[in-house]
């Protein structure tokens, strides 16, 4: 069995009873114009029976003159009952249907604008609710985008940051391998004369002992009292067993030979001193043409006898500058041209100063660098060479320094199909 | 979703005519109108309308008393067709008993037929209607002009779902009546099933039919 009651409530639609469409003063002026045309009574009744509205100047009485129903949506839902004196008041029916006509428009009409109310009303909250949900949504959304820009940015400062310190790690490494690569060269510049240093002491210590023997042949005969004719004709004879004759001839040049060689190592140190500017870190007055030859002469075990160095450097006034920044970049310059040719490799070093800016240029005769690869070779990690054999950092480290030294830098081709590196760098006057 | 009230011995029924913008579903009422007798029904009621485009809803209420005293009201709404009144669509279409699809025969409005199906297949799931067990009819309408799908091609379409199909011309009046009386004959089903009409009420199917359509005069209640 089904419940009793099984309402269910519409969005639009609802089911509606008489009173609930027509208002008490859209009918009661109604009812009441039909009393005053003539009518005892006029009231409407539900579909029960029960009266809904009502005006009457006679107590109401006797059967209607006409019964008229009242529909909603097809349905009866009322009447409309009209009294009075029919012979008297011929009109009195007709007036009666007049009224339910009306009655029935009115109905029509307000239900229509009832409707039409629900209706809109639903679409509108409907519409409204979607737009604060669409609102909220929205909102959200934009609080998590702003939430992950945010983040972003943070996550790329972050990165940014590793980065950098990872570049100027390597950057630091480079420079490191450079005077690595130097030290070893520079270690063999100085084991050769150590070498012959060392020998030369061994063979002058040989010497000395056989002076020794001499001096104490000569002792030991004097303490014997031997004859002086005997001493004479004995030591001779021990001379030319020493060989005597032949150590002293020797002994000058190997001493003369071992002091070209400690001097050659002090040479080499100074330079290295004066190349590694130990003593100058800060930013001094450097005059560029010195840098270049400290870098050369430091270079000097590599460059000697296989490469063949022009020097076209023009007087330049000094420059203010951290100078091991300077040499660092001639070293890695020239290393650089080393590398591009085993042999007959001509390195032309020329500098020249406009008035303004000094123009430095380090040109070889090696291969030349392709013009698809010019734009690149400053970048760190760019390398044409084998994996392995170099990191490709040699050139980003000079661009680096060029840069701290407020300068540029480029690549041309050196008139015979090498490469020329070319740096041009403000004289700062302060 | 039926309206049942036991002690008043009331009923209240929706049937909602859906499809896309103008493929004549205030056409089919009006010709409902005109065509089925006056007594039991009440005037059809056109809501606001902009050239002659249906904004809210158009109703055709229907009135019968059952032999054993119930009272069953029958209210036939159409929807807004354009896109746009989405919300509108799904406020009349909340708690109906059964809905005939008018689509649009012109080979041109194929692409808006099925979109709008698809939206009565999403707007029914959003009031909580199920459409495989909602009484569901489809009338391809504007069969008189000339650029028209195929009837062959649409019942090979339509066929395999099972939904009645019928082919109407509603601006001629023809095919109104059948589309409707399919749609009552389902809706008929669906009540009896459940509220036995024919057993309690002693309204049998065909009298039902009879006093919902019967185009040819009939006797008045009593």
């Amino acid at each position: 069995m089904m419940s009793s009651q099984e309402r269910l409530s519409y969005v639009v639609g609802e089911e509606k009873r008489l009173r609930e469409v027509l208002a008490d003063g859209e009918v009661s002026p109604l009812l009441q114009g039909l009393v005053r045309a003539g009518a005892d009574n006029v009231t409407i009744v539900d579909a029960e029976g029960t009266e809904l509205w009502a005006a009457r100047d006679i107590a109401f009485a006797g059967e209607p003159l006409v019964a008229l129903p009242l529909n909603l949506e097809g349905e009866p839902v009322g009447k409309v009952l009209v009294f009075g004196d029919g012979t008297a008041r011929p009109e009195l029916p007709a007036m009666g249907k007049l009224l339910a006509l009306a009655l029935n428009t009115v109905i029509t009409n307000n239900l229509k604008r009832i409707l039409t109310t629900e209706i809109h009303t639903t679409v509108v909250n409907t519409s409204f609710e979607q737009l604060v949900e669409i609102n909220q949504q929205l909102t959200q959304s934009e609080a998590r985008y702003r939430e992950l820009a945010e983040s972003l940015e943070r996550r790329v400062n972050e990165r940014t940051a590793e980065l950098k310190k990872a570049h100027s790690h390597l950057l630091q490494q480079e420079k490191m391998a450079a005077i690595g690569q130097l030290a070893a060269g520079i270690a063999h510049e100085i084991n050769n004369p150590l070498g012959f240093i060392t020998s030369n002491l061994h063979t002058l210590q040989k010497y000395v002992n056989r002076f020794g023997a001499m001096l104490y042949f000569f002792r030991d005969q004097q303490r014997l009292g031997t004859s002086i004719a005997e001493v004479r004709e004995l030591s001779d004879r021990k001379w030319q067993e020493l060989k005597l004759d032949v150590v002293s001839a020797d002994v000058g040049d190997l001493l003369s030979q071992t002091l070209a060689g400690a001097e050659r190592v002090s040479g080499i140190v100074a330079d290295l001193k004066g190349f590694s500017h130990v003593d100058e870190l800060g930013v001094v007055a450097v005059d560029v043409n010195r840098e270049i030859e400290l870098t050369l002469s430091v270079l000097s075990h590599q460059l000697n006898g296989t490469v063949e160095i022009v020097r076209e450097l023009q007087p330049l006034p000094p420059v203010k500058a951290q100078p091991a920044v300077l040499s660092q970049v001639f070293l890695n310059i020239i290393q650089n041209a080393l590398q591009s040719k085993a042999e007959g490799l001509r390195l032309t070093l020329s500098t020249a100063w406009d008035g303004n800016r000094i123009r430095i240029s380090i040109a070889d005769n090696g291969p030349g660098i392709p013009p698809e690869h010019r734009g690149r070779i400053f970048e760190p990690f760019f390398t044409t060479r084998e994996v392995g054999e170099g990191k490709g950092m040699g050139l980003a480290v000079v661009y680096d320094s060029v840069l701290k030294l407020g300068g540029t830098i480029a690549v041309a081709d050196a008139a015979d199909g090498g490469a020329d590196f070319i740096i041009t760098m403000p004289l700062n006057k302060e | 979703m039926i309206e049942y009230n036991e002690s008043e011995q009331r009923m209240v029924l929706k049937l909602v005519y859906y499809g896309p913008a103008m493929s004549g579903k205030t056409t089919n009422l009006l010709q409902l109108h005109e065509l089925l007798p006056h007594e039991g029904r009440g005037d059809l009621m056109v809501l606001d309308t902009t050239d002659d485009r249906t904004i809210y809803f158009d109703l055709l209420p229907f009135f019968i008393v059952a032999p054993s005293g119930l009272k069953i009201k029958i209210k036939v709404y159409t929807v807004p067709g354009q896109v746009r009144h989405d919300a509108t669509r799904k406020a009349v279409l909340q708690r109906t008993d059964g809905v005939a699809f008018i689509a649009d025969s012109q080979l041109s409005e194929s692409t808006n037929n099925l979109a709008s199906f698809e939206s009565l297949e999403n707007n029914l799931a959003l009031v909580g209607l199920n459409i495989d067990s909602l009484p569901l009819v489809i009338q391809f309408n504007k069969r008189d002009l000339k650029t028209v799908v195929e009837e062959g091609d649409i019942h090979r379409t339509w066929g395999p779902t099972g939904i009645p199909v019928t082919m109407a011309s509603a601006i001629n009046g023809t095919g109104v009546v059948e589309t409707f009386s399919l749609l009552v004959d389902r809706l008929y089903d669906k009540i009896d099933y459940r509220y036995r009409l024919a057993d309690d009420h002693g309204l049998e199917k065909g009298m039902f039919l009879q006093r919902m359509i019967s185009v040819v005069e009939r006797e008045g209640d009593e």
